[in-house]
């Protein structure tokens, strides 16, 4: 017994005497000025560069990365896969540990997160950032310094039985779906009434209703405004009309769209696939549309980004292996490797693109899709409007309170810039 | 310390002993201590990977739950503030964690109590009745235990599908429209601790199975002849021999339940309206957020609500026989000493 409270008092002694080495140094590093990046030097890379890459991207880059060997004999590139599961995780531990690759696939809405523990490399002159969609370069921006490039995109549309007229506003896609409604149809449109990832459906209206996150510099949130309560009490207008289903079950949104059950959904390119896998003839009858615009045009932009990590020892070959992968015909390339969309912008002007039947829609959507705040509590705060629009839509709550309550909640967790 | 207390004649003087006493002294410890140094040594594996893989996370996790340390600070860990108890505090004003410890409260009071109540009346029948498909049945009710969690999931999301699942498929037959179960503010936990007593039963009609053959059939017997039915028989006999073996299924059944994450992660991810929102699974995502502090934080509370629960098991189904025996062993010797003294 005796003993036992001895070894706890010198385990608590070690603790205490551990932290008092601790505290932060300053109020705040990798805020306040934007940080410089460091040049690139000229010539061909050299050396060996590490990759992480996730899902089919981490499975089909060491095989496309041997035409970018073949321009840098002396290169040696080395991917790694990991899945996405367990992504974030690896990397949080690598940068915890030391131990990072030289660069990486990041998952855009992570970028605020690692950028702030200082671990990513800010982006070089290499990169011309206006190449890319604007939405999608902004995903990189972090307080004001961009870290990383995007490496593809993604951005949401409506799916929509062909024979319902595409609408045009927000008016449009109510009408639209009382109309699927009205010839049959169980429910006019889908859109995800809460849980995990419902942000992503939800966010387009409100920045087409012209709410923003937070301010200019990502100090502070601005969600509590008339523009997001507009925008909220249209979402909850197709849940109290009876429009659109609060509880479809898991993976019976595809098959009940393709039987006609749902007059539209929002979703992204991966759709495309499904909806072909499992009706091909169906197809006939589906057709894609940009989003509605409210006040302006907007939608979702997603993807993935590539990072350079600081602690890299051989970073000028790993920026350069970035700038070789956001080439417009690179990404060409990877399209048709991997059906990942183009975050240049000139890449969509590649005929294997641009004829495309469906790839269009998604280029035009992509013009005014934006991204969401790169702040490093995103996910935090997406996880807060994911629960506060399962209230709006399930529970039937006031969207001003609801507005609020997104406000509060954020102001708790703070943007941690 | 100034004089020596006189020594009273005959006493063993202090310090060095009778001259054949050293020698038993000196040869003693060598064989003492070979066999504790043996007794390390076996057990250094063991202490070593506990030091390292438990011992020292838990002390980390315990110093990270009194600081402010988030995703941020992954590259320096040692420049974060101390904050003290600021993030339990933080814990008991969190509305969701309030949400999810009474979520995790209703799952583990009606869980425990109904998973031990199946599995004892399993292992009852398979004991009395069943003789001959009895390995069948053992493997049968084992099967959920080892299958992958993630395969189960699948399973019960067909079962319990609103339209085209077998429960309602089957409520229908008498005419009641199921509800859509994993979707339902009420019906979503009540089909979690469904699927949970399902996965968990296996392991306790094993250990039941065998705590039942520790139950004399002498006393059964006896029993009958006096004229006792199967309850009575059941009720007075098998329930307290069978006291220690309930008594720890209990246990690792309330640990296992206070723990309850894998359920909502793959069938519900918490909803609908955080009902299905448990502690484990709350905390899990601040660590996602990297809140690392603060989710350290309500892991300690996690573990001393583990701690409670088992506390109150022991209290409950403890061996209350042996705890009246050994007061009643401390108080004895002295009477019957005086008892043989005046005799």
């Amino acid at each position: 017994m005796n003993r036992n409270v001895r070894v706890g008092a010198a385990a608590l002694a070690i603790t205490a005497l551990g932290l008092a080495g601790c505290g932060r140094g300053d109020a705040g590093d990798g805020e306040a000025a934007p940080e410089e990046a460091a040049a690139v030097e000229e010539g061909a890379a050299s050396g060996t560069i590490e990759v992480w890459a996730m899902g089919t991207e981490g499975e089909n880059l060491g095989a496309f990365t041997d035409a970018f060997a073949e321009e840098n004999p002396d290169v040696d590139v080395q991917v790694t896969a990991i899945p996405w599961d367990a992504a974030h995780d690896k990397i949080a531990t690598a940068i915890a540990g030391g131990q990072t690759p030289d660069v990486t696939m990041i998952g855009t809405t992570w970028m605020g997160e690692f950028a702030a523990t200082g671990a990513l490399d800010p982006t070089p002159d290499l990169i011309d950032g206006d190449a890319f969609f604007e939405g999608a370069w902004e995903s990189t921006n972090v307080g004001g310094t961009h870290y990383g490039v995007p490496w593809y995109v993604e951005t949401r549309v409506l799916y929509h039985r062909a024979d319902l007229e595409s609408p045009t506003d927000w008016a449009g896609l109510t009408a639209m779906a009382a109309d699927a409604q009205a010839a049959g149809a169980e429910w006019g449109v889908n859109l995800q009434p809460g849980q995990t990832g419902a942000w992503q459906t939800f966010m387009p209206f409100a920045w087409q209703a012209g709410a923003e996150m937070t301010n200019e510099d990502g100090t502070e949130f601005t969600i509590d405004s008339p523009e997001m309560v507009e925008a909220l009490a249209y979402y909850q207008s197709f849940f109290t009309d009876g429009l659109a289903p609060t509880d479809l079950p898991q993976g019976s949104l595809e098959p009940s769209f393709m039987a006609g059950d749902i007059g539209a959904f929002v979703s992204g390119p991966w759709h495309v696939g499904i909806l072909e896998e499992l009706d091909a003839a169906g197809m006939a009858d589906v057709a894609l549309s940009p989003l509605p615009a409210g006040e302006e045009q907007a939608s979702f932009i997603g993807g993935a980004n590539l990072a350079v990590f600081e602690d890299s020892d051989n970073r000028d070959a790993a920026w350069k292996l970035v700038e070789w992968l956001s080439r417009p015909e690179t990404q060409v390339a990877w399209y048709e490797t991997v059906n990942d969309l183009p975050s240049v912008a000139s890449a969509w002007e590649d005929p294997a693109i641009a004829d495309d039947e469906y790839l269009g829609v998604f280029g035009e959507q992509l013009e005014t899709a934006v991204a969401p705040p790169a702040i490093p509590t995103w996910e935090e705060v997406a996880s807060v409007i994911d629960t506060e629009l399962e209230r709006l839509a399930k529970a039937g709550a006031d969207p001003q309170e609801v507005a609020t309550t997104i406000q509060q909640q954020a102001e708790a967790i703070g943007t941690g810039l | 310390m100034t004089a020596q207390p006189a020594l009273r004649p005959g006493a063993p003087a202090p310090g060095r002993g009778t001259p054949d006493q050293p020698r038993r002294i000196r040869t003693r410890p060598p064989l003492y201590r070979r066999r504790t140094r043996a007794a390390w040594g076996f057990a250094l594996p063991f202490v070593l990977l506990f030091v390292t893989f438990t011992a020292g996370p838990v002390l980390m996790s315990l110093a990270m739950a009194v600081t402010d340390i988030r995703s941020r600070d992954l590259r320096n860990p040692f420049a974060v503030e101390f904050v003290g108890l600021e993030n339990f505090v933080a814990v008991a004003q969190d509305p969701m964690f309030r949400k999810a410890a009474a979520n995790t409260a209703y799952f583990v009071l009606v869980g425990v109590p109904l998973t031990l109540a199946v599995s004892l009346a399993v292992a009852v029948v398979l004991n009395a009745g069943i003789t001959r498909l009895k390995t069948f049945f053992r493997v049968g009710y084992y099967m959920p235990v080892v299958t992958s969690i993630v395969a189960v999931a699948v399973v019960w999301r067909f079962l319990l599908h609103p339209d085209q699942g077998l429960l309602n498929e089957v409520l229908g037959w008498f005419g009641i429209e199921g509800p859509n179960w994993l979707a339902s503010t009420t019906w979503a936990m009540p089909a979690m601790i469904a699927m949970a007593t399902w996965r968990s039963i296996g392991t306790l009609i094993i250990i039941f199975l065998a705590g039942l053959q520790g139950v004399p059939t002498s006393l059964h017997e006896a029993a009958a002849l006096d004229g006792a039915n199967a309850w009575q028989r059941f009720r007075f006999i098998t329930l307290p021999t069978m006291r220690p073996t309930l008594l720890f299924g209990a246990v690792i059944t309330g640990i296992g339940y206070v723990q309850f994450f894998e359920e909502p992660f793959v069938m519900t991810q918490g909803g609908p309206l955080n009902s299905t929102l448990s502690v484990a699974f709350h905390t899990y995502n601040q660590f996602g957020f990297g809140n690392y502090g603060y989710a350290a934080a309500m892991s300690y509370v996690l573990f001393l609500a583990v701690v409670v629960l088992t506390l109150i098991q022991f209290r409950l189904l403890g061996e209350r026989d042996t705890v009246r025996r050994r007061r009643w062993w401390h108080r004895r010797p002295a009477a019957v000493a005086s008892k043989e003294i005046g005799r």
